[in-house]
């Protein structure tokens, strides 16, 4: 599985939300950091996979991909729940994911002081400035493109907390989103809260909005224990050492 | 008195070429004549220089129409901005795929054209289909030309913001890891020494390049040391025979631990390379992709000789030669952990080379034309070969 540096790219779920999936088909993966993953991959978003002579991105085709091959965790679930499944993770997706850009990209102060030092740190002057400018106005037009480029901070942490609830609510008591066995939407929901518990940012209060949610963080707990303790020595990053290592477990 | 004569007009020839020389005149006329007037001196000689200049302003506007790719191309150039030859330049192509564009300012020391600077902007995009490889290449340069003597020396600075792309969807992994942005920036020195009657099938002369390129020490990322020389002999024989020999080579030498960028490797083969072999298409590869080679080195011997029974003599037909020759070339990678006799050794094994004949036909003193037959021989697994008939169109041919 190819990621962008582990250190630089904070703040992106997918990866998270990939690792946690492979883990729970029980496929073994190794995690390569590059900085130019953005690059190689072939639809331009991280992370993608390197099988023999194929290479896959983005979490969609990659669960296609590996449905073909016969893994599969929706299986056990019927049509309905498939929809519902379907449902919730668009859900996550227009809300988690354009929320966790917001933030990155168009908070001021966050990009400022976090997104372009972290985005051009592989680049030498004055190349990470112009990549990280590029990114930026890239990020922006999409943001205008689909109306949250006039959303105030307050007003995305509000839609956060919304669909928060909405995932809270779904989830319950029961360990995982459907029955007892984990699907497609627990490693997304689980890769994107992941990212959100643990990113630093100049305010906390996104992390706030999901700490509220009890069932929401447990539930982050129990697949990091489940899923991701005891496999990290499988991992080998190579361009960025891990000098962070995240974790809910503290 | 004819002495005189005769020295008066060969210096006023010399300023000629030399007035034409600064490209700002569109036309120099030279009059000689007696001293006229009231302070004319006896026996003596006015000589008058009747010069038309060039528009301050020229513009040109060309469309192009390439392999499945339309562009327009619009340019732009002052001849003579501020008086002394100075030149600038600006030239845009806007195209189907993709666009560019080019600006530079020239100038030259008054008085002595061969001492000159530039200054150049640029951004250009290049498709390699060997590679399956884009590139986009947006850079700034500045240059200084000076003689020393017999020899032309260039003293470069360039740096260039690269980015390198897969071509296709099928691209191997090694072109695919490849992709990103690079900043390159570099020294570099040239030296030329040419002695021969002619860049396009010369009678006679001989040609030596060498070029130096280090990049790292003054910004940006790719750290390296690229050295790469060429050097040709001609020498008329009997009867209109012309025997012409060639030699390249080339070594990159990473600085550092980043290993070196497929932007900046030699790359052997095609028709105007080792003939007899398709494209760049000789040594590393995956799955079909060249990735070139950290050094290399390549020969050619050639026998050039008139069109059998001289057709069009005089005119036409001499534009033409029939030519014999004899290729050879090696390249490899030098990443393997050995020596500079390891590297020797490797470059002098599995060498490639090829022997054939064919036409050659000269487009002014600037391009040739060949069509060729081919055998090519020590051809090693992964190489592409185009034997028998191979057509190819350049300026610079081993």
């Amino acid at each position: 599985m190819w990621n962008e540096g582990c250190v630089l790219l904070m703040g992106c779920s997918a990866p998270f939300s990939l690792k946690a999936f492979l883990q729970m088909c029980n496929l073994p993966v190794r995690v390569v950091c590059r900085a130019n993953a953005e690059y190689m991959s072939p639809s331009g978003k991280v992370p993608f996979i390197h099988v023999g002579n194929q290479v896959v991105s983005e979490l969609g085709p990659i669960v296609q991909f590996v449905k073909a091959k016969g893994h599969s965790l929706s299986d056990g679930l019927d049509e309905v729940q498939k929809a519902e499944m379907k449902a919730y993770m668009e859900l996550v997706n227009n809300m988690l994911l354009t929320a966790e850009l917001y933030l990155q990209w168009c908070d001021d102060v966050t990009v400022e002081e976090i997104t372009h030092p972290r985005y051009g740190s592989p680049y030498p002057w004055p190349l990470n400035r112009i990549l990280a400018y590029q990114k930026q106005w890239e990020i922006r037009r999409k943001m205008k493109a689909i109306g949250w480029a006039g959303k105030s901070l307050e007003q995305v942490l509000e839609d956060v907390d919304q669909c928060c609830q909405a995932l809270s609510q779904r989830l319950g008591t029961q360990p995982y989103f459907f029955n007892k066995q984990p699907t497609e939407l627990d490693a997304l929901v689980f890769g994107h809260l992941f990212t959100i518990l643990t990113t630093q940012l100049t305010t906390d209060e996104l992390s706030e909005k999901v700490k509220n949610y009890g069932n929401l963080t447990a539930f982050c707990r129990r697949i990091e224990q489940q899923y991701f303790e005891g496999h990290d020595k499988d991992n080998s990053g190579t361009a960025a050492p891990r000098s962070a290592k995240r974790s809910l477990l503290r | 008195v004819c002495e005189i004569m005769d020295e008066v007009m060969r210096k006023s020839h010399e300023a000629r070429e030399k007035l034409l020389r600064l490209g700002i005149f569109r036309q120099v006329e030279v009059l000689i004549d007696t001293c006229q007037g009231d302070d004319a001196l006896p026996n003596g000689l006015d000589v008058t220089f009747e010069v038309t200049e060039l528009r301050r302003l020229t513009g040109s506007y060309n469309t192009m129409v390439g392999n499945n790719e339309g562009s327009m191309v619009l340019g732009l150039k002052f001849p003579n901005l501020f008086g002394r030859a100075e030149k600038v330049t600006f030239q845009f192509s806007y195209g189907t795929k993709e666009t560019s564009y080019g600006l530079s300012f020239f100038k030259p020391q008054p008085g002595n054209f061969e001492r000159n600077f530039s200054v150049n902007l640029y951004k250009v995009t290049g498709q390699f289909p060997w590679s399956s490889l884009r590139e986009t290449d947006r850079g700034i340069s500045t240059e200084l030309n000076f003689p020393i003597w017999k020899t032309n020396h260039t003293l470069k600075w360039e740096g260039v913001w690269r980015e390198l792309g897969c071509l296709a969807r099928t691209a191997s992994f090694s072109v695919r890891e490849e992709s990103g942005h690079s900043l390159k920036s570099s020294l570099s020195h040239a030296m030329v020494i040419d002695s021969r009657n002619s860049t396009i099938l010369p009678k006679r002369g001989a040609l030596l390049k060498i070029n130096q390129e280090l990049a790292g020490y003054t910004g940006g990322d790719m750290r390296f040391l690229k050295e790469d020389f060429e050097f040709q002999l001609n020498k008329q024989l009997l009867w209109d025979l012309v025997f012409s020999a060639s030699l390249w080579g080339g070594m990159l030498v990473p600085i550092g631990d980043k290993p070196s960028s497929i932007a900046d490797r030699f790359y052997l083969g095609g028709p105007t390379s080792v003939r007899g072999f398709s494209m760049y298409s000789i040594g590393p590869q995956n799955e079909g992709d060249y990735l070139g080679g950290d050094a290399y080195w390549a020969g050619g011997l050639h026998l050039y000789t008139p069109l059998p029974f001289r057709p069009g003599r005089g005119g036409f037909g001499d534009l033409f030669r029939t030519h014999f020759f004899l290729n050879a070339g090696n390249l490899c990678n030098l990443n393997y952990g050995g020596g500079p006799r390891a590297h020797l050794q490797k470059l002098a094994e599995y060498i490639r080379w090829s022997y054939g004949a064919g036409i050659v036909l000269r487009l002014g003193n600037i391009a040739r034309l060949e069509l060729n037959y081919c055998f090519p021989m020590g051809v090693q697994s992964g190489d592409r070969i185009c034997d028998g008939v191979q057509f190819g169109a350049g300026i610079r041919f081993l």
